[in-house]
């Protein structure tokens, strides 16, 4: 009898101990992680090796060691590439075309017939917002116009698997809220998205798994929330408003989980050492003392926080 | 809509070849090709006049080595090997490359139909070229006695036409191997040809260029005068029909070589860790 498949790994976009070099530089070590039916946010500094991660799921580059599989089928070959789509973070387009034009003539290399591609690249690019200017040449495009072209190329032939390079740069606030809407559906349709961004607290938004990368090694990956617990020495910045302040600061400094409190003129900040204990405390100490606590706030437990604290 | 189904490798050629032709149709290019083609029948009506009041010389002399000096081993030699890089290179230059290399096709089909465009547009504007300078010079009636002999101009347009699909393949080759094509590209033509073309004849090198065998193609197909002959390829001193022997085996092979090396490379080069090494 013929083994079962791995379900948990064959449907995934998986990197299995990869590792690339670009001549002797290492561009990445030794990373392992897969990216399901989920939006996974790639995280990390400039030239920490994201774009490169990027680049082997698309099959742009060939890893040196490790293994990159589009489901079933290794990175790069046709298989792979038919099941992915990809927004590079390439500025340039076929700037003398149209916009349907540019896409149709992408989804021509899918298999679609002309006639089908174009009414595929014409509905992808109206999901997108840009059905009143698909038909004006690129060249005559904002910024904000260009990223929603390089987007509909990636998903008009509806892949599995999404690979966003920095899809935010450029955008205006409302374009960047509608493509973070976009993203957050797309797991609902049955595809998987990695998305790299330096905005993280937009990121943070989208992604219900991070994966940070620092210097070509995977530092960490799960939910934030998780991440962040999993940071014992890094005591948890709090802020609390109330009235009373010094009182309750005074309160605060007695207890055990409490490391630190800064008194500002109209809240406390508060890092805290052992945060379940806090919080308990605390909730008792607002039904108890007749001075109250009106707002607590965690101050770190961003990913923007996280990742500082994670590559200093 | 229906089902996409795979392209095919054919397919993916004749779809790349559309793309290409289209996507050259928007080259700045084509404005200087206008100019240019004006300035050829200028170029050749000129000559013509003044040689015509001046020697004896006849119509297919002059024009003969105007159309072989000029336009098959100048104009359309350049033209195409700038198209070629334009097309190719030019992707991989702005990146735009990576658009294509996602799509589940061979990027050897997409390699060869950017030839197949390029040879082509390469091929109508050489072609053309050759029968502008024709049209230029059967103007001055005292070069042509016996009338304009237009079979010249089909020679020399189908010179250039099969000298564009070769140097559309070296094209192909400098442009999937090197950073900066032209500059090989200058080399090949102004550097290896000219020194291959001092050679003896029995010369082995002779049939890695594309000036060669072209010579001799053209050299076939007008049966000249040994005045004309010498002219035509002044390092051979007594021209014999002997010597021509298979031009367009040895161009066929001069393309075979070059699509296969650019094919090689365009597949397994990882052009995204060039700026890297």
């Amino acid at each position: 009898m013929s083994p079962q498949p791995d379900t948990s790994t064959s449907s995934a976009l998986r990197f299995d101990r990869v590792t690339k070099w670009y001549g002797s530089i290492v561009a990445l070590l030794d990373v392992s992680f897969e990216v399901g039916c989920e939006v996974v946010g790639l995280v990390g500094k400039n030239g920490a090796g994201k774009s490169t991660l990027m680049k082997l799921a698309a099959g742009l580059l060939q890893p040196s060691q490790g293994t990159v599989r589009v489901g079933l089928h290794p990175a790069g070959t046709a298989a792979a590439r038919a099941d992915l789509g990809f927004c590079p973070d390439v500025e340039r387009l076929y700037e003398q075309l149209t916009a349907v034009t540019f896409v149709a003539w992408m989804m021509r290399y899918h298999g679609y017939g002309r006639r089908d591609a174009r009414a595929r690249a014409a509905a992808t690019l109206e999901r997108l917002g840009l059905g009143e200017h698909m038909h004006r040449r690129i060249r005559e495009y904002s910024k904000g116009m260009r990223q929603r072209v390089r987007l509909a190329q990636a998903l008009a032939h509806e892949p599995r698997f999404v690979l966003l390079d920095e899809p935010m740069t450029g955008l205006d606030p409302v374009a960047r809220a509608e493509l973070a809407q976009t993203i957050r559906s797309l797991p609902m349709q049955g595809v998987g998205v990695l998305v790299s961004s330096h905005v993280l607290h937009e990121l943070e938004a989208v992604v219900d798994r991070v994966v940070l990368v620092h210097q070509g090694r995977l530092l960490a990956q799960g939910r934030v929330g998780e991440l962040r617990a999993q940071l014992p020495s890094q005591p948890h910045r709090l802020r609390i408003v109330g009235p009373r302040l010094r009182e309750l600061a005074a309160m605060l400094v007695a207890w055990p989980q409490v490391a630190q409190v800064r008194v500002h003129d109209d809240s406390l900040e508060v890092s805290v050492v052992g945060e379940a204990g806090f919080y308990e405390a605390l909730t008792r100490l607002g039904a108890g003392w007749d001075g109250g606590v009106h707002e607590v706030v965690p101050l770190d437990d961003d990913l923007a926080s996280l990742f500082g604290y994670l590559v200093g | 809509m229906n089902a996409p189904r795979p392209l095919g490798f054919v397919a993916t050629v004749v779809e790349s070849a559309r793309q290409t032709a289209l996507r050259l149709r928007h080259n700045r290019v084509w404005t200087l090709v206008l100019i240019g083609a004006a300035a050829l029948y200028g170029i050749a009506w000129l000559v013509g006049y003044q040689v015509g009041r001046r020697t004896t010389d006849n119509g297919v002399i002059v024009y003969c080595n105007l159309a072989w000096w000029l336009q098959a081993t100048v104009v359309t030699p350049w033209l195409t090997l700038y198209l070629g890089v334009q097309a190719l290179h030019g992707g991989l230059e702005d990146r735009t490359f990576q658009y294509l290399f996602l799509r589940p096709v061979s990027r050897v089909a997409l390699l060869l139909g950017n030839w197949i465009a390029v040879s082509l547009v390469g091929a109508a504007v050489g072609g053309l070229g050759a029968v502008v300078l024709f049209v230029g010079m059967a103007d001055n009636a005292e070069l042509w006695p016996d009338g304009a002999e237009w079979g010249y101009a089909g020679a020399f347009a189908g010179a250039c036409a099969i000298a564009a699909t070769a140097y559309a393949a070296a094209a192909m080759a400098f442009s999937a191997w090197f950073r900066r094509p032209l500059v090989w590209a200058a080399f090949f033509v102004v550097g290896l040809q000219q020194v291959v073309a001092n050679l003896p004849i029995s010369a082995g090198l002779r049939s890695a260029t594309i000036t060669d065998p072209l010579r001799r193609f053209v050299l076939d197909a007008i049966e000249p005068t040994q005045r004309l002959a010498n002219s035509l390829w002044p390092a051979e001193a007594t021209f014999d029909l002997e010597l021509i022997g298979s031009p367009l085996l040895d161009l066929g092979w001069f393309v075979f070589v070059a699509l296969a090396i650019a094919s090689w490379v365009y597949a397994r080069t990882e052009y995204d860790a060039r700026a890297r090494d």
